[in-house]
């Protein structure tokens, strides 16, 4: 295909250009800048930036020297060595004289070394631009900046990059390590009799994910698929039936002619002011075998004993029904506001135009009102359900994943794959299924909402309904 | 032409203490063209509002076809109205909104895309169906509007301030689309607006509206060239409008000097407003007129000079192609013809027998 190749070579061209960038910058440069490639800041110090110059150097001596001393922290080494004891993830076996290898810690500092050494060659490359940049300068102008006139630049037409450095420095140390790292151990079997200096673990490449779907036990592999359902349904109905049952509320407050609309709406908006945990563990309390309503129904007579709706339900659906009942309470008003922001923004005359051409109340429901506020809304109803499949507090706080199912590996009958994954890593210590159950959620996560929103017409049609 | 399609008789409306209309009388024919002129919160949009069945009025009868209609919901009224903001729903492609009458009537598919077509045809958009309505212009909105509302075939069509949204070239080029559009279809417009030379250019017949109260029915000669009152007159078109005496019959007495007139029935001495064009007043040297002026300010308005004459107790507007020195001494002078004189209080507008023959 024709089209195919030009696609092709576009890549290829789009990837080799920091390398013939790269190539180029060596063969025009000056000797300062060629010296720069092998002794960083030293084209700087040709041109007479000798601050500059030093800088780079410093930068290159301190990483030279990082990677060959190998400094240790709790006995593991990071520089080089680090390189190899994250192939190896340690050698040493332990026993009662001689503690093992911390793989944990290997595995660790072998992230933390790659990620400064990208920083470095991050560095490299821009004291090789900035040797260039003199050179241009000295050709077009025939002088360098100094320094005192780069550093007023960082803090004028380049402010946002002084300002931006510590954001992006805190979200590599921060966000990006440890994802990498949490990525990492789903491809280990870190579990709880391999902690950390007591006994080697080791890379094991996808056994984890396949154990999820084809483990010969068959244990996490069953469970793994009905937790999977189960969250999904629990998305799909805690999202539509808040959302649908949000907008009939706030259609009925906002009925021209209701009286007091501004107390319905604050009564319900109550509902989140007060904080979740708060609402949830009362809800709980309300519900539960010795609250006020399992009295009134024993009685009056409709239960003969006290029955769990929640964590020990006879019943998993009971629970779960419960669950998503209670969950209605707790979220139909925020549905309610948005809607309400979309209806109150529909022009009358849209109305007017529609019953001139006589249109009826549930005709201009169903081709007006509906489509108006399902157009505006749809970016929450996104971020709802993908906030909903990862939803902790509500399920962690009523039922703690409860009631117990035989053969559940650890996961009960209303746990998500969030919960399950809490109880995994912090209760079982199996750090390496935690992790893949992390990497499927992202994943799950992520497509969902890469494809609705794609799809929807909110992002297609951007300026609609201005 | 000449039969009454649509009556107003003594409709009241009010919003809690305002009064949004006081009384108005009027009739409407067929095929006629017809502007409700005003400035903002006269009652003109309310007017249109109560015709198209979107208020209630609190007094009066709406009569279409000599039948009342008070109580027939808007979509039975055989009309259709065009907003002000267009009020297209963004949702649909401009096909399925013009369609959106038709298929709520349930008229077969086939029949409406052929009917869609048409009016697409009718308003110059042909093969727009299938866009998007957010991508057209403030103007190819206006069309899909319009589109939608003939679609139904209504009677009479009603349009609230159409244009107020477009830019001044657009607007030119509309007003002249409209006109056709009109003449083409053959149906009742009634149009709102606050324009005043929207209203002299499109319209058969002008109603001129303030306070909630017709001030003026006429054609556009009429009410440029005989304003009933001092409102109309300085609504319409830029004008002099003077205190004055009448002394007596053809003798009027503005600027404390007599100038001779055509009006009568005035009385004796009484007090009338004078209303005279800034292109009626003639400038001649100060010896050749009895009321004598000192120029103050001379602008150049391309086609005319705007010249501010200062006279005893009032200062003229002149439009003259002939420019003047500020600090001249000059004699204005007024043919009889060229002044109306009118009575002081707001004018009373009678019952419907008043209203002018088109």
């Amino acid at each position: 295909m024709e089209n195919n190749k030009t696609g092709i070579n576009r890549f290829l061209t789009k990837i080799s250009k920091p390398f013939v960038r790269f190539y180029n910058r060596f063969m025009d440069g000056s000797l300062g800048t060629k010296m720069s490639h092998f002794v960083m800041g030293s084209g700087n110090v040709y041109h007479g930036q000798i601050i500059k110059g030093l800088i780079y150097f410093i930068i290159q001596a301190g990483y030279a020297l990082f990677m060959i001393t190998c400094p240790e922290v709790n006995k593991t080494p990071l520089g080089y060595k680090a390189f190899i004891n994250l192939i190896t993830l340690g050698t040493q076996e332990g026993d009662i004289f001689t503690p093992a290898d911390n793989s944990m810690l290997m595995l660790l500092f072998g992230v933390v070394t790659i990620g400064i050494t990208l920083m470095y060659l991050f560095a490299y490359n821009s004291g090789i631009k900035s040797s260039y940049k003199a050179d241009q300068d000295i050709k077009n102008y025939g002088k360098v900046t100094s320094f005192k006139q780069d550093a007023k630049e960082m803090l004028g037409n380049r402010f946002y990059i002084t300002m931006l450095t510590p954001a992006a420095l805190g979200a590599v140390v921060f966000t990006l390590l440890p994802t990498i790292f949490m990525i990492l151990i789903a491809f280990t079997n870190y579990d709880k009799e391999r902690q950390a200096g007591l006994k080697l673990f080791d890379w094991v490449g996808f056994d984890n994910f396949t154990a999820f779907f084809t483990n010969p036990t068959g244990e996490i592999a069953a469970r793994f698929l009905p937790v999977l359902a189960w969250t999904l349904i629990w998305a799909f109905f805690a999202t539509f039936l808040n959302y649908y049952g949000g907008i009939l509320l706030a259609l009925l407050i906002n009925r021209k002619g209701l009286k007091g609309k501004k107390i319905f709406r604050a009564i319900f908006v109550l509902t989140i002011a007060i904080p979740q945990f708060v609402s949830l563990l009362a809800m709980r309390n309300l519900i539960g075998e010795y609250g006020p309503l399992q009295n009134f129904l024993v009685q009056t007579g409709i239960l003969s004993e006290p029955m769990s709706f929640l964590a020990n339900a006879p019943n998993v659906w009971t629970a779960r029904i419960t669950i998503i009942l209670i969950n209605l309470w707790v979220g139909i008003p925020y549905s309610m506001l948005l809607a309400s922001g979309a209806i109150m923004n529909i022009p009358e005359s849209l109305y007017e135009a529609a019953k001139i051409d006589g249109a009826r109340k549930f005709t201009i429901l169903r081709k007006i009102t509906m489509p108006y506020i399902v157009f505006i809304t749809t970016p929450y109803l996104i971020s709802s359900f993908v906030g909903n499949i990862t939803s902790f507090n509500i399920i962690y706080l009523l039922t703690s994943g409860n009631p117990k199912v035989t053969g559940g590996y650890i996961a009960g009958g209303t746990d998500l794959l969030v919960t399950w994954l809490y109880k995994l890593t912090i209760d079982e210590q199996q750090y390496n299924l935690g992790a893949v159950i992390g990497i499927l959620t992202f994943l799950i996560t992520s497509i969902v909402t890469l494809v609705t929103y794609r799809r929807s017409k909110s992002y297609k049609e951007e300026d609609a309904f201005q | 032409m000449g039969k009454k399609i649509i009556e107003l008789k003594n409709i009241y409306k009010k919003y809690g203490d305002f009064t949004a209309i006081d009384g108005i009388n009027l009739y409407i024919n067929e095929g006629e063209f017809l502007t409700l002129l005003g400035p903002s919160g006269c009652g003109k949009t309310t007017t249109l509002r109560v015709i198209g069945g979107f208020e209630q009025p609190d007094g009066g009868d709406v009569l279409f076809d000599g039948v009342r209609i008070n109580d027939v919901p808007a979509h039975k009224r055989m009309l259709n109205t065009v907003f002000q903001k267009y009020a297209l729903f963004t949702h649909l492609t401009v096909g399925q909104n013009i369609a959106f009458g038709p298929t709520i009537k349930k008229i077969n598919p086939e029949q409406i895309q052929k009917e869609v077509k048409n009016y697409l045809k009718i308003v110059n958009l042909e093969g727009y169906e299938d866009r998007d309505i957010s991508t057209l212009s403030g103007g190819q909105q206006q069309r899909v509007a319009i589109a939608r509302a003939l679609i139904n075939k209504p009677k009479v069509l009603l349009l609230d301030e159409p244009l107020g949204a477009l830019d001044l070239k657009l607007r030119k080029d509309m007003q002249d689309e409209l006109k056709t559009m009109h003449k083409d279809v053959g149906i009742t417009f009634i149009y709102v607006t606050h324009d005043q030379e929207e209203a002299l250019t499109l319209s058969d017949t002008i109603v001129v509206m303030n306070n909630g109260r017709i001030q003026q029915i006429g054609t556009p000669v009429d009410i440029y060239n005989e304003p009933n009152n001092a409102f109309v007159a300085y609504f319409i078109g830029e004008s002099n409008i003077i205190h004055s005496t009448m002394v007596k019959d053809k003798l009027v007495s503005i600027d404390n000097v007599d100038f001779e007139c055509v009006d009568t029935g005035f009385g004796q001495n009484a007090p009338v407003d004078v209303v005279v064009r800034p292109e009626d007043v003639v400038l001649v040297p100060a010896d050749k007129a009895k009321l004598k002026g000192k120029v103050t300010l001379v602008t150049f308005k391309g086609v005319h000079y705007e010249i501010w004459v200062e006279g005893p107790s009032f200062e003229w507007k002149v439009h003259s192609t002939i420019p003047q020195m500020v600090g001249d001494e000059l004699g204005v002078t007024v043919d009889p013809y060229n002044i109306h004189v009118m009575h002081q209080a707001p004018i009373e507008i009678k019952p419907v027998e008043t209203a002018v023959e088109v």
